[in-house]
């Protein structure tokens, strides 16, 4: 009876060992939050980034503001990073785990609606945090106004 | 104890079924090993509707709310995810791995729906 007890609960757990940080669940406020500042603070608390060396990378000017590539690489030993920008209505993008021993090296396109600022957070293995900014032009909006 | 035991059992088969309800769909996948690092591009079909595209359609929003990617049982990618990804998102990331083995994509929608993809790496 007792090991069958058991059996379930090692089932239970490996379950939800399994899936990975889901930050949505986690901190909904992040997500729904209107500007950057906010929805720092909503994800990580009261911090101050230093400036680092944080490769981030997009267009100058986007033709096309529905996808605009946006990539980021840094050397710096990660466990979070997280990409906000300020010209659509909420300002959470995306917040990568990074896997233990794991690369922070990502692109993936976004949306903006116009021309805006795309701010990068670093979560350092260390406990402390980095970011960057970036500045950006959008000629034609994305999301389809 | 009796209800002890139910209420785990049934918390097992929920995590059983919530595991289980993943659909396989096609994504693009590729993934290339170079001197232990992977690099890895992956294309997903999502129309990726924001909130106010949605109201604009008259339609519910949907988007991707998770990304992660799986190498045997080790998470090799984990991304929490806005609906301002770009309409069939495209993803580029590395990871430590080798050749041969599988990489395990899913992707999970506002919802809670579950899609995954595989593809060995090459």
């Amino acid at each position: 009876m007792k090991k069958t007890m058991l059996g379930l609960v090692a089932v239970a757990a490996m379950t939800v060992s399994l899936s990975a940080t889901d930050y949505r669940a986690e901190k909904p406020d992040a997500w729904t939050a209107h500007d950057v500042p906010t929805a720092i603070k909503a994800l990580y608390g009261e911090i101050t980034p230093a400036d680092a060396e944080i490769k981030l990378k997009a267009p100058k000017v986007a033709s096309n503001g529905g996808a605009i590539p946006v990539s980021l690489k840094t050397d710096i030993p990660a466990k979070t990073v997280a990409i906000f920008q300020d010209a659509n209505p909420e300002a959470a993008v995306v917040v990568f785990t990074v896997p233990e021993g794991g690369v922070a090296d990502f692109a993936l396109k976004i949306k903006m609606k116009k021309s805006g600022t795309i701010t990068a957070i670093v979560e350092g293995t260390d406990g402390k945090f980095y970011s960057t900014k970036l500045s950006l032009e959008v000629a034609l909006g994305g999301c389809e106004g | 104890m009796k209800k002890l035991m139910l209420a785990l059992v049934s918390i097992a088969l929920m995590a059983t079924a919530a595991m289980a309800d993943a659909t396989e769909v096609k994504m693009k996948i590729k993934a290339k090993e170079k001197d232990g690092l992977v690099k890895a591009k992956v294309s997903i079909s999502h129309n990726m509707l924001t909130y106010d595209q949605a109201k604009k359609k008259g339609v519910e929003a949907n988007f991707i709310s998770h990304i992660t990617a799986t190498v045997g049982d080790k998470v090799v990618y984990d991304a929490s995810t806005s609906q301002f990804l770009s309409k069939n998102p495209l993803i580029k990331f590395a990871f430590k791995g080798k050749k041969g083995d599988e990489i395990k994509i899913t992707y999970t929608q506002l919802k809670g729906e579950q899609f995954f993809a595989t593809k060995k790496i090459k």
